[in-house]
């Protein structure tokens, strides 16, 4: 149960004087229930490489397994891969058009022929997943706060039952709270069904708080592919490619230059703490 | 009296249900009375639905207060008569670039508001020359602004608003769009208009690290002002700005987690330095 990218190439124009190589020779596995962040600048790929995994845009070269089976066998199901994998766009909320909240979560596994008791169960289902509040269910989308509606969103995907869930930038645009609660609420559904996680973002304070994968693309290659830390001791090259580490790393490189023995891996606030509270209980022992 | 100032500032709007019956009256902005000072660099922070935009639409007479005055250098802006020259002293940059970029050239996209004003020929270039080098985007004055970044396109953006000599800059979440690069080079731009070209700057944001250069910071939840003071005294009560939906910067939050666990620090640091300067004295102090 995996998603499998082997040699996956994708050229914009080709033939024309404009052709791009948006991917280039990527090559990846995401094994089942990871929680992945890809970062990257604006153009680095991103969104390329995310449409590439349910198949709204077909690879000019290279091959793509979902589960085993190859998604441009000629046999293969596309529509089934989509149900399969979610994706949950950019400004999410732009998409509602339901008259009420229900009725918009409805419509995605309505689409796909399920009868009315599922379809209904399925909404109910998403949207408690989401956390939104039951009294909200009947009112028109409209009219919730920015972090409800996109949160309306996503349960109109994870309706579709999805076993990779995609979301391409979830938090833009929300207050810090707001953030914190959306995460948070991925993170749990992540750890309760198993579900892989990919998410696309540009804060890497966030990434660092709760992936366990880091994918950095540039210039349509895959950068790096590791554990936060490690891929954030690569604070430079980040910044060359338009990146940056959290600021809690530069803040622990700062008070390692000025002699602090800090543990500069560190990429939460809480880890941090730690660090800096051990080092300086060791100059106090001194 | 400063640049802009409010006097008990009240918006209210009627929220209608789907027959176009009243369900009920919001008031947005409640009884907010403020006064900015000529070059004073302002943020306003507050979480999503507390109020920020809104006021901030009132200050380029987007819109017009239910109740209680706006000036802008002195003009009201309920005065129907002085709407142009409101619009040309108080500019305004939106969140999201693209939906403010008209031109096909970023010099002419920069000139269009000088040209709309009757500005003369001759002096729209000087103009469109001056606003693009103060941001830093001279260089791309023939490029398609389509080719550029999002941190780019929103430097054209505020290359437009400064061609037009505002006295007064307002960005309402100008980098929530931005990848990490993107949005420091746009902070930068902000802060060198106000300090070289002593613009009033008044910017709303999300990012709590983007402000603590500000002189003056606003915090809004419900309409009103709860909190004021300069980004020290208003980082310094982490648990109240936690409360109101908001977070601190990093550094100050690694400060405040050390004084949970018994290190003598100052509250509401705000930077690597100010961090690694304080632990220094506090282990001296030893």
């Amino acid at each position: 149960m995996s998603m499998i990218l082997d040699h996956v190439n994708y050229i914009y124009g080709q033939g024309t004087p404009l052709e791009t190589k948006a991917l280039d020779d990527i090559c990846l596995q995401i094994p089942h229930g990871q929680f992945v962040g890809i970062i990257g600048h604006t153009g680095s790929g991103k969104s390329t490489l995310m449409q590439h995994m349910n198949g709204l845009l077909k690879a000019s070269s290279g091959h793509i397994y979902f589960n085993g089976e190859d998604i441009y066998d000629k046999d293969y199901n596309m529509k089934k891969l989509r149900s399969k994998v979610g994706l949950v766009f950019q400004y999410p909320e732009h998409q509602l058009f339901e008259i009420d909240v229900f009725s918009d979560v409805c419509f995605g596994p309505k689409n796909l022929g399920l009868d009315k008791k599922e379809t209904e169960l399925r909404a109910f289902d998403a949207l408690r997943k989401v956390g939104l509040p039951m009294e909200l269910y009947y009112q028109s989308p409209f009219d919730l706060s920015g972090g409800q509606k996109r949160r309306v969103a996503i349960a109109g995907v994870l309706a579709m039952n999805p076993e990779v869930l995609i979301l391409d930038e979830p938090t833009a645009g929300l207050d810090p709270k707001g953030r914190d609660e959306i995460l948070c609420q991925i993170k749990q559904l992540q750890t309760d069904t198993g579900m892989t996680v990919l998410l696309v973002s540009h804060s890497m304070e966030d990434v660092a708080e709760y992936v366990d994968r880091i994918i950095v693309m540039n210039k349509g290659r895959v950068l790096y592919d590791d554990e936060p830390k490690t891929v954030f001791a690569h604070y430079k090259e980040l910044e060359a490619v338009g990146l940056a580490a959290p600021q809690v790393t530069y803040i622990l490189h700062e008070l390692r230059a000025r002699g602090l023995a800090v543990d500069v891996n560190a990429t939460t606030i809480e880890e941090a703490a730690d660090t800096v509270y051990a080092a300086l209980g060791k100059v106090r022992r001194k | 009296m400063g640049i802009v100032r409010t006097q008990d500032l009240t918006f209210e709007y009627i929220r209608r249900d789907e027959e176009g019956n009243v369900e009920g009256i919001t008031t947005a902005v409640d009884k907010v009375s403020l006064d900015i000072a000529q070059g004073e660099f302002i943020a306003i922070l507050g979480h999503n639905g507390s109020g920020k935009s809104t006021l901030a639409k009132h200050i380029n007479a987007i819109l017009n207060p239910t109740e209680g005055t706006v000036w802008v250098d002195g003009m009201d802006t309920s005065d129907e008569e002085r709407v142009w020259d409101i619009r040309r002293t108080a500019g305004m940059v939106f969140q999201n670039p693209d939906n403010q970029i008209i031109g096909q050239v970023v010099e002419e996209d920069v000139g269009f508001g000088p040209e709309n004003m009757g500005v003369p020929t001759k002096e729209i270039w000087e103009r469109v020359e001056e606003s693009l080098k103060a941001v830093g985007m001279y260089e791309y004055r023939k490029h398609s602004p389509n080719k550029l970044s999002g941190g780019q396109k929103q430097r054209v953006s505020i290359a437009g608003v400064l061609a037009m000599h505002p006295k007064c800059i307002v960005l309402d979440e100008p980098t929530a769009m931005l990848d990490p690069k993107g949005r420091k080079e746009v902070i930068r731009a902000i802060r060198a208009l106000n300090q070289v070209e002593e613009i009033t700057v008044i910017l709303i944001t999300h990012y709590m690290e983007e402000i603590i250069h500000a002189d003056k910071v606003f915090v809004m939840d419900s309409g009103r002002i709860v909190m004021d003071g300069t980004p020290r005294e208003i980082f310094s009560q982490v648990e109240k700005l936690k409360s109101l939906r908001l977070d601190v910067p990093q550094a100050t939050l690694l400060g405040y987690e050390l004084q949970r666990r018994g290190v003598r620090l100052p509250s509401g640091l705000l930077t690597a330095e100010e961090l690694a300067d304080a632990l220094g004295q506090s282990l001296g102090a030893e």
